[in-house]
């Protein structure tokens, strides 16, 4: 199904007048959020609490709205259909889980990344490119366990990229990365986006607005 | 040897299974899910049919039910909570409200501690077929629930269908748990389900071993349990809710020692 939905549709995410609440609690993390994203480098910042990762995983159904509506490649995040059109897009979250996965290596991680996808020759080699890209080549075969912060966040980074998505969600990729691997990284994303849709939660917009092509600021769970 | 084997099987299922529900953090979905067994159980001896066969009924229904629920609502360990007290009420009911006939059977021993020789040819073959359906879920599933033991949300954002595997791997507990029930009995089942992968968990950080040792310790547990009942004609359920959390105490020792 590769990118039938991407080509089929311009809009990848849209979100119209969308609420969401965690539960046990009143107050909406995200209130009235109306957008829509079709490609390019789009950057969401603000402040601790305003809805950042709210907002991210609401635009790949992790979250749904009680109020309003959101789509994904045009299937609401309500519909099972999702769980199709999430093959096209990959994720990057800000914390993950990862024990009793120490003794996996590097590339066990990224294979399981192809779990609702195929994993064939051409996959393996798009994990090589991105690894050499990205400056873990060496590391592919290294327990997992035993990597830094920084390189785990690099082999999930690895993972979302050799999944080859249309649309790509990553949440705060920089914060465990040093300067010169923050730019690389944002001109890797800034590349991989032409054509394609990458959104990332940036706290600190100073970094990479200079590479992004569009800014979304948000404040006690609005766009502003 | 019926008993041995449907020891050495029951224990071996449950233990996996009880890895993947503990990994997945539907440990009190389970637990619901057990006791709709009991209930199911229970109203099976007052209505004279078959107990194995209520409780997989009442205990594959819930689970389908939580199953279905697990991808809609946030509450879950309340949910179960509800689920939990409903149907130890409906357990407790259909003893109360037993004739003096029924009381007197072996059934009642065999819902409430197990027995023995309520384990005939055609529930091990049950549990033989119950076990291998299990692994060949697991080896042909297998990326898919390595991606969702990981990180649920990863694994949920890149397409991967979470709430199915849940549902899935909660009938197989469902299962697991109505056949088992006739060995240890309905309070004592989840001996089985959670002392095995607690213990696995103790001795191994690696998740390949971890869900060999809780499958073993699974199986180990219950062939000695059977084994202390037989020689000290004690009630099974029990005997084998004593060796594995035994067990369970023997690895979390071995843990502090080390870590001194």
């Amino acid at each position: 199904m590769g990118g039938e939905f991407g080509r089929r549709r311009n809009i990848r995410v849209e979100l119209k007048n969308v609420r969401v609440a965690y539960s046990g609690s009143r107050k909406p993390a995200i209130e009235n959020v109306t957008l829509s994203l079709d490609s390019g480098f789009v950057v969401i910042t603000g402040p601790n609490g305003a809805g950042k990762t709210t907002l991210l995983e609401t635009m790949l159904g992790l979250l749904k709205p009680y109020k309003g509506e959101a789509y994904l490649f045009g299937v609401n995040t309500k519909s099972r259909k999702v769980f199709e059109v999430r093959k096209l897009c990959s994720y990057v979250p800000q914390d993950f889980m990862k024990p009793p996965f120490e003794s996996y290596t590097a590339l066990d991680v990224i294979k399981l990344g192809f779990a609702s996808l195929k994993w064939d020759k051409n996959a393996e080699e798009r994990v090589k490119k991105v690894a050499s890209d990205l400056g873990i080549r060496n590391l592919l075969n290294t327990p997992f366990g035993k990597l830094s912060g920084g390189q785990q966040q690099k082999v999930i980074l690895c993972r979302a990229l050799a999944r080859n998505p249309e649309a790509l969600f990553l949440d705060e990729p920089f914060s465990s990365l040093d300067k010169e691997s923050r730019r690389v990284l944002c001109s890797l994303l800034k590349e991989y986006a032409v054509g394609r849709l990458v959104v990332a939660v940036c706290h600190d917009v100073e970094a990479v607005k200079s590479f992004a092509d569009r800014i979304i600021r948000m404040e006690g769970g609005r766009v502003i | 040897m019926t008993a041995l084997l449907s020891g050495l099987f029951s224990g071996a299922l449950c233990g996996a299974i009880g890895y993947h529900v503990e990994r997945i953090n539907a440990t009190s979905l389970s637990f619901a899910v057990a006791h709709a067994a009991l209930a199911g159980a229970s109203i099976g001896m007052v209505l004279g049919v078959d107990i194995t066969v209520s409780a997989m009924f009442f205990s594959i229904s819930s689970a389908a039910v939580l199953g279905l629920l697990f991808s809609r609502i946030h509450w879950k360990d309340l949910l179960s909570m509800v689920f939990f007290s409903f149907f130890s009420a409906l357990a407790l009911l259909s003893v109360y409200l037993s004739t003096t006939n029924v009381l007197a059977t072996s059934s009642v021993s065999a819902v409430l501690w197990g027995s023995i020789l309520a384990v005939d040819t055609f529930k091990l073959i049950m549990l033989i077929v119950s076990f291998t359906a299990f692994i060949a879920y697991l080896f042909t599933f297998r990326l898919q629930i390595d991606s969702i033991l990981f990180d649920r949300n990863l694994a949920e954002a890149e397409g991967v269908d979470v709430y199915f595997h849940t549902a899935i791997l909660l009938l197989f507990a469902g299962t697991a748990i109505a056949l088992t029930l006739r060995i240890t009995g309905g309070f004592l089942v989840f001996a089985l389900l959670y002392n095995p992968v607690a213990s696995a968990i103790q001795l191994s950080s690696n998740a390949k071993i971890q869900l060999a040792l809780s499958a073993s310790l699974g199986a180990f547990s219950a062939l000695a349990g059977v084994a202390v009942s037989y020689v000290l004609d004690l009630p099974v359920g029990a005997a084998i809710a004593i060796v594995s959390s035994t067990v369970l105490i023997l690895t979390l020792l071995k843990c502090v020692l080390l870590a001194h």
